[in-house]
């Protein structure tokens, strides 16, 4: 339960980091999408139900904020999680590269699920030649800001709590890669 | 059969949430215009912290802004007193109080040219995601502010509300792939439908034969329901008539500078 509720509250963290202070810091329209690392973290980290339906709400929260369309990202986010646990047990989710790996191939995934999802089901114009046109900012940004992440978590963790045990992230430590 | 069963469960299963997940989406596409009691309940969340982080941010973007323009004057002019620099203080202060003072003026000069009661609002919040275009504004339900209320400042349209909770709505930007706006050329009157590709717009169903130029201006046809008649949209920026087809491919450069939205108006009138 205190596990689940510190997820709610990063992601909201994530939320309104992505919604004011990043459109004011990053020029342009894009912005690292946060919640998605925390989907492809929870992937690699919470059983299949009780991140799968984390992830889901999570997803609905993120409508709120994101677009106009009621349950698109909850279906993303779910479809990103899913692929995340579909290749854990064959993969070393001990490694941090996996992450920022996934990270990467999660934003490709997420915006052709995007374009999946509009394309086909509603009356949008196609969203696909601005999709392209953003994604190598996208993979950049998203790219950049797991790196980050996962150093400054590490180094919160080493210096506030090292004897603490963080789901996760003492496998992401460096440290404990051969 | 149950060796296979329990080989492939969890496949099955992942790909049957999914499945549900999208019958969801595709379900709930019919309520688009509506809000939601979630969507509701993140905004009513989100709002209160996001407008007090914007004030902040701002306030201290502004108190950075006038530091290095103080830091720069002074490597500039090294031999102004420190009277000088005091005034230069106030004035790069009075300056953004005058910039303030002409933008809301600019906005009251359009409200009074306004038929419809208008409701001056504060952008609070963008678009959490890098795929859409939204901005979420201080005013909502309580303020008499629903979905479909057009959005507007002077430059022209802004969008239309697609989400209300009782004190903080968000707007669906024109320039979002989803958005689609009844318009025609201000010149010739040739009618089509302006869509949102991001930075830019598209002016779609404008038949060949139209005579269309770069720098004609388009405005809103009021035929959709939503925005009044002749609101500026913004103004042709490149025209391709193609050699086959029934329309026209023109791009038009909207009339507002999405980049630097601060205030607008929600024109108080819900879709005809």
């Amino acid at each position: 339960m205190n596990r689940t509720l510190i997820y709610l509250a990063m992601a909201g963290m994530a939320i309104i980091l992505q919604t004011v202070l990043l459109p004011l810091v990053l020029p342009g329209d894009s912005k690292p999408d946060l919640l998605l690392i925390l989907v492809i973290y929870l992937g690699l980290h919470e059983s299949p139900w009780r991140g799968g339906l984390l992830v889901y709400l999570l997803g609905w929260c993120y409508d709120g904020m994101a677009g106009a369309f009621p349950g698109l990202n909850g279906f993303i986010l779910l479809g990103i999680f899913l692929a995340v646990r579909g290749i854990v047990t064959r993969v070393n989710t001990e490694s941090s590269p996996l992450l920022l790996l996934l990270v990467t191939a999660g934003t490709v995934l997420q915006s052709s699920l995007v374009a999946f999802a509009l394309d086909f089901f509603s009356q949008t114009a196609s969203i696909w030649p601005q999709m392209v046109w953003h994604l190598p900012t996208q993979l950049l940004l998203n790219f950049m800001a797991a790196l980050v992440l996962l150093r400054f978590t590490v180094w919160l963790q080493r210096t506030f709590v090292p004897r603490g045990n963080l789901p996760g992230l003492r496998k992401l430590d460096s440290r404990y890669e051969s | 059969m149950w060796e296979w069963w329990r080989k492939n469960k969890p496949l099955i299963l992942g790909g049957i949430l999914l499945l549900m997940a999208l019958l969801w989406y595709s379900v709930n596409l019919r309520q688009q215009d509506e809000t939601n009691p979630m969507e509701s309940l993140v905004l009513r969340v989100t709002g209160p912290v996001q407008a007090v982080l914007e004030r902040v941010i701002s306030g201290v973007a502004d108190t950075w802004g006038h530091y290095l323009s103080l830091v720069n004057t002074v490597e500039d002019n090294r031999r102004l007193i420190e009277e000088n620099r005091s005034l230069l203080t106030m004035l790069t202060q009075s300056d953004e109080v005058r910039l303030e003072n002409a933008r809301l003026r600019l906005l009251l000069d359009f409200k009074e040219a306004q038929e419809i009661d208008t409701l001056p609002a504060r952008v609070i919040a963008e678009d959490a995601s890098s795929w859409f275009r939204t901005v979420m504004i201080d005013k909502g339900r309580e303020h008499g502010v629903v979905e479909g209320m057009p959005v507007v400042v002077a430059e022209g349209v802004v969008g239309r509300v697609v989400r209300s909770s009782p004190r903080f709505s968000r707007v669906l930007l024109i320039t979002d792939a989803s958005s689609a706006i009844a318009s025609l050329l201000q010149g010739n009157r040739a009618r089509g439908v302006c869509r949102g590709q991001g930075e830019q717009l598209v002016f779609d169903f404008v038949l060949r034969q139209e005579e269309v130029k770069v720098g004609d201006r388009v405005v809103t046809s009021g035929m959709g329901g939503v925005f009044p008649k002749g609101l500026v949209v913004g103004n042709v920026k490149d025209v391709d008539r193609q050699e086959f087809g029934l329309f026209q491919a023109i791009e038009v450069a909207p009339s507002v500078d999405f980049s630097h939205l601060e205030e607008v108006l929600v024109l108080l009138r819900g879709p005809q």
